[in-house]
């Protein structure tokens, strides 16, 4: 079995959108659409810090479709246009089918990453944006992060997560059923946490904090050895 | 047995009488008043066209609150239309003798009201002229699904059953024929609300709408303005003439009409004790309903039902305008119920942190940011009440041209 997903390390989020935007230009997405957002916990506005001056904090997440092994989404939907696919895991959206009445848009508990196309979908530029291949938006139907399944197909990984994308390496792709993928290393060297986990979806989006790694290592080290591993995850384990 | 046929000779006499209302004939009101809704339906219908033309951006939903007046309304509608049927049908069901003859008017009503749920739940639709995919690529995990294959159920079955009072009137039908099929009418009134509970009530994903109270206390409203919603239309149809109800049985319904307001009232106490006691979020929802920005809603529904049980348990009280007021107010407490639950269930948002959502992501497309407890995340916009009172004044369109078609009159004893 494959389990798609992606892991997030909110340590080394910078907050700088960048993914949001190469999401929003590799799915050619309409104004107004976004599939992957760039949150800020702490204070009330975008970039501004919680807590009360000297004692500061800030951090970022990216929020997106969860991509759940047990959906809430597909569940309600009353004409399947939302699933899981079998082969990937992929929680995927056919707008063909989707008939806008909005019932997976209020069971996803993940606040707002479930889109509606409120209007006929509307392009600040002229032109189609992406590498190709991005699904064609319809007016009155839902959408969401699709893990960039036209990308999947040709054998590459969704547009947020190239290695050229992210400046703080802060996002993973890959297989957790696979133990010697990226993500699965990750997620065994510093565990890793679900949004909302009490919500019994089971997503398939974790979030790591790599702070510790610097404590002996250098943080580098630290990313190259969990990536490099190849012999499983109790060796990244016994190296702790 | 004899007994039964004795009493099928005896309806049968009655039926040389014309059982028609005949409504429309000579009165300019009810006449006015169907060329008012004939009118208002096809302006809503310009309206509904424009909002599939225009984009469902005219609406005030948005990503954040993805349902609105439309689907409260339908909640409504399913609630009127349940509460109407099962009120008509107990009676029969129970062996207890009925309201007055009332049965065939409220089994109209409620035919009306399902037509009405059905209706608010196309014009919500994105896509409406893709609905032939519920039929063709039906999932039956939805509950949506459910609600959808049981009020289609419930609409045969109660054509079904007005059809088989008639029968049953011109002594056609066995009475315990009649009383069956007023039992299986019972239970699908009651099937099709609490199914219309669990499309809320099923989803972990709201605070608000996540209990397995939500099907018991669907169907206490449906009694409550279902009950409010027969006794309106008697009122008025016999402050016209055409029908004489017993005042016994007008305080027969207006004392049930307390007991129903106390009943939901005692599962809102429940549900909201549930949900304080424990306090941290869960304690989210009493505040947002009792200081926030629903509390208009959640007081008016409190105020109205207290009103309406003084109207209905002290005797001095039960003047007729005193119960059709009561009667009134009780659908409209209910309405803001449905308010409450609909837009109370997007107010409090999973995931906070909405108002680093402003900047460069779209508010647009969003809404309001929830999470605070100072404004409504929803209000309906000014295209969506116009569309509502399309449907609205298609429903009374609906009604009158049935009372003045059918033979809906009730006999004389």
């Amino acid at each position: 079995m494959t389990r798609l997903g992606m892991v997030i390390d909110t340590f080394r989020c910078i907050g700088c959108h960048t993914c949001a935007m190469a999401c929003k230009l590799e799915n050619n997405l309409p104004n107004n659409n976004w599939w992957n957002r760039v949150l800020t916990v702490g204070g009330e506005d975008m970039d501004t810090p919680g807590g009360i001056y000297p004692n500061l904090s800030k951090k970022y997440f990216t929020l997106g479709c969860q991509h759940c092994t047990n959906p809430a989404c597909t569940r309600v939907c009353p004409v399947g246009a939302t699933y899981k696919r079998e082969e990937d895991g992929v929680v995927f959206q056919d707008y063909d089918k989707c008939i806008g009445c909005r019932m997976c848009m209020a069971a996803c508990p993940y606040t707002g990453v479930r889109n509606f196309n409120w209007e006929e979908p509307q392009y600040y530029v002229g032109i189609q944006t992406g590498s190709g291949g991005a699904p064609t938006h319809k007016k009155h139907t839902v959408e969401k992060c699709t893990l960039c399944a036209h990308r999947l197909a040709r054998g590459e990984e969704p547009a947020c997560c190239q290695d050229s994308i992210c400046p703080g390496r802060a996002r993973y792709f890959g297989d957790f059923d696979d133990p010697s993928s990226k993500v699965s290393q990750l997620l065994a060297r510093y565990g890793g946490e679900q949004l909302l986990s009490d919500m019994q979806t089971e997503p398939n989006i974790y979030y790591i904090d790599s702070r510790g790694a610097g404590k002996d290592l250098s943080i580098a080290n630290a990313y190259k050895e969990a990536l490099n591993k190849t012999a499983g995850s109790e060796a990244v384990v016994a190296s702790h | 047995m004899s007994d039964s046929v004795l009493s099928g000779a005896s309806r049968a006499s009655e039926t040389a009488n014309n059982q028609k209302t005949g409504i429309l004939k000579g009165n300019k009101v009810v006449s006015a008043t169907l060329g008012v809704a004939i009118v208002l339906t096809i302006l809503g219908i310009g309206l509904w066209v424009f909002q599939l033309w225009g984009g469902m951006l005219n609406t005030n939903m948005r990503n954040l609150s993805s349902w609105g007046l439309y689907i409260i309304l339908f909640m409504l509608f399913v609630g009127l239309s349940a509460g109407g049927l099962i009120i008509s049908s107990i009676p029969k069901v129970t062996g207890l003798g009925d309201f007055g003859g009332i049965n065939k008017i409220a089994i109209w009503t409620s035919i009306t009201c399902t037509l009405l749920a059905v209706g608010f739940v196309v014009v919500d639709l994105g896509s409406p002229w893709k609905v032939w995919e519920l039929f063709a690529y039906a999932n039956f995990s939805s509950p949506l699904m459910w609600d959808i294959i049981a009020l289609s159920l419930y609409l045969i079955i109660s054509i079904i059953y007005l059809w088989a009072t008639l029968r049953y009137e011109k002594g056609k039908l066995s009475n315990t024929g009649m009383r069956a099929l007023s039992a299986i009418a019972l239970v699908a009134a009651c099937a099709v609300h609490t199914v219309t509970a669990w499309i809320f009530g099923l989803q972990i994903s709201h605070e608000f709408w996540y209990t397995a109270l939500l099907g018991p206390w669907f169907i206490s409203s449906a009694l409550l303005s279902g009950l409010a919603l027969v006794l309106i239309v008697v009122f008025a149809l016999s402050k016209l003439g055409y029908v004489q109800i017993k005042r016994e049985n007008i305080l027969k319904m207006t004392k049930l009409l307390g007991v129903f307001t106390a009943i939901d009232l005692y599962f809102f106490a429940c549900d909201l004790l549930t949900s304080g006691f424990v306090g941290g979020e869960s304690a989210a929802v009493v505040t947002m309903l009792t200081q926030g920005p629903l509390a208009l809603f959640f007081w008016f529904e409190i105020a109205v039902g207290v009103a309406a049980m003084f109207i209905a348990f002290v005797p001095k009280f039960r003047r007729n305008g005193a119960i059709v007021f009561a009667s009134c107010v009780s659908i409209l407490a209910i309405l803001c119920k449905r308010i409450q639950l609909l837009i109370g269930g997007f107010q409090i948002p999973n995931i906070d942190y909405w108002s680093t959502t402003t900047g460069p992501h779209s508010v647009e497309y969003l809404g309001v940011p929830g999470g605070s407890l100072s404004s409504l995340i929803y209000a309906p916009s000014l295209l969506e009440l116009g569309v509502a009172f399309g449907v609205v004044a298609l429903g009374v369109a609906i009604l009158i041209i049935g009372l003045h078609l059918l033979p809906l009159k009730p006999l004389k004893k």
